[in-house]
């Protein structure tokens, strides 16, 4: 019985990875997009922290079309 | 005549497996978010029912074979894939009246393997490739949805530990809704291929259609339109012990899960692993409530889902086994089959209706009873208590 560590492991690396990317951008995406919408609340300039919350939230959501990618067939 | 009579049912069993496949695994994408609120219930199978329509129809090249290697696809019989089928169905409902995650995966391989043991004998079914491509995989992929989902949930709660919870839970709620309906369209085109290559593979063996060749459109679309609504139709009582059962979970983790569901379930795919996303969907959600403190893992629950995982095959092999001694036996075997498969449907069906689970009360609580007396309290005073405590019930008699 031959078990395919290689590729076992590579699953594993490959999976842990990328879910830890989402979730750094997820996590980063929320926690600055909310920041910016209580800065804007007390009057204070809120560009940056919103700028960068939807980065963050723009490469997450860039991650979810790969996967739509990744999933239907007729893309390759 | 006859092998018409016995095609034509066994593409009305394997419609109703695709059915049955396809509420046992409504939860694996959904769970989550109706747990949460992040969908509402009818909105979220209605979600998931379109996505697995859509993959299954987008997933016409039915390229793996339904047998993966496990045994000769040229020993299959139109009366042994019914047999398996029957099998299948069968485990699928036990477990659904449970309320417990399951592999459907596993059962048709099992109960494939089971009717081919009994149709042709122990020594065609390759035991090395059962084990490296079915076994492995479903020890090894969960684990790694887990520990994915542990770390992503670590990282979410620690990313937001000051943002106000009101504009977090809004911002995973969001991540919830998106990584589900990933998990829903990958659900739909790998699982909406097997019923398809059941059916193809049948035609093939009953010479009414060319072997080497994909399925007609027909066959497509009533795999697909057959998922789809059993998705819709929600295994409500599965939804309930996944998203509160085994742990109670919260928005950050939802998210977390759903993301290690949709890249396991990816990797794994491209990596041409076998895969179970019942396996992979709960690992990530007992994972996700690993990763936070206070979270509350019901390991009980978990256990009694692990042991339904490793009877999965066998005894969806044993039905499978015992559905072929009658399918051999010409028309009225079959017919005599269909009619335990009827009434074996209809009992559990009943039986669920004593404790009934829908998407009204999905929410309400976390177990699923099948034939103890209700007790009123019991769920009012729930929280904290482990089930050990409760009331004798049948629930994880397994």
């Amino acid at each position: 019985m031959r078990i395919d560590w290689a590729a076992l492991g590579t699953v594993a690396v490959v999976s842990v990875v990328s879910t830890v990317v989402f979730a750094i951008l997820l996590g980063l995406g929320v926690r600055f997009v909310s920041l910016a919408k209580v800065r804007s609340n007390t009057g204070a300039s809120s560009t940056t922290a919103l700028t960068a919350g939807y980065t963050f939230l723009g490469c997450a959501g860039l991650l979810v079309l790969y996967c739509i990618y990744l999933i239907v067939p007729q893309f390759h | 005549m006859t092998l018409l009579f016995v095609v034509i049912a066994v593409i009305v069993v394997a419609l109703i497996f695709d059915f049955t496949n396809g509420f046992h695994d409504s939860a694996n994408a959904m769970a989550g978010p109706i747990a949460t609120g992040a969908l509402k219930p009818r909105t979220a199978v209605i979600i998931a029912a379109v996505l697995n329509l859509v993959g299954a129809c987008l997933s016409t090249e039915v390229a793996k074979t339904i047998s993966n290697g496990f045994f000769d696809e040229s020993l299959i019989t139109p009366a042994i894939v019914l047999a398996g089928l029957t099998g299948a169905i069968m485990w699928n409902l036990f477990t659904w009246l449970l309320g417990l995650p399951s592999s459907s995966s596993h059962a048709l391989f099992g109960g494939l393997i089971g009717a081919v043991i009994v149709g042709a004998g122990v020594q065609s079914v390759n035991g090395s490739v059962v084990v490296s491509k079915v076994l492995l995989p479903a020890i090894a992929a969960p684990v790694v949805a887990g520990l994915a989902a542990a770390l992503a949930t670590r990282i979410l709660y620690r990313a937001t530990r000051k943002t106000s919870s009101a504009h977090s839970d809004t911002g995973f709620k969001y991540g919830q809704a998106f990584t589900a309906s990933l998990v829903a369209l990958a659900h739909g085109t790998s699982d909406g291929q097997k019923t398809m290559g059941v059916i193809t593979l049948v035609l093939i063996s009953a010479n009414m259609q060319a072997a080497g060749t994909g399925p007609y459109w027909w066959v497509v679309l009533a795999a697909g339109l057959a998922i789809g609504i059993g998705t819709y139709s929600g295994g409500w009582r599965i939804m309930r012990t996944m998203g509160k059962g085994i742990v109670e979970i919260e928005t950050p983790q939802g998210s977390a899960a759903g993301a290690a569901a949709t890249a396991t379930i990816l990797a794994s795919s491209h990596l041409g692993f076998g895969l179970s996303t019942t396996h992979v969907a709960t690992g990530a959600i007992l994972g996700s409530g690993v990763g936070r403190r206070g979270s509350e893992v019901r390991w009980s629950v978990a256990r009694t889902m692990l042991v339904a995982w490793l009877l999965t095959l066998p005894a969806a092999g044993l039905v499978g086994g015992l559905a072929a001694l009658l399918a051999d036996k010409g028309v009225g075997g079959v017919i005599a089959l269909l009619v335990l498969l009827g009434i074996g449907s209809t009992v559990i069906w009943v039986v669920s209706r004593k404790h009934a689970v829908d998407h009204t009360n999905v929410t309400d609580s976390r177990e699923v009873m099948v034939l103890a007396a209700a007790v009123p309290d019991t769920f009012a005073a729930d929280s904290g208590r482990d089930s050990a405590d409760k009331p004798a019930k049948t629930k994880g008699a397994a």
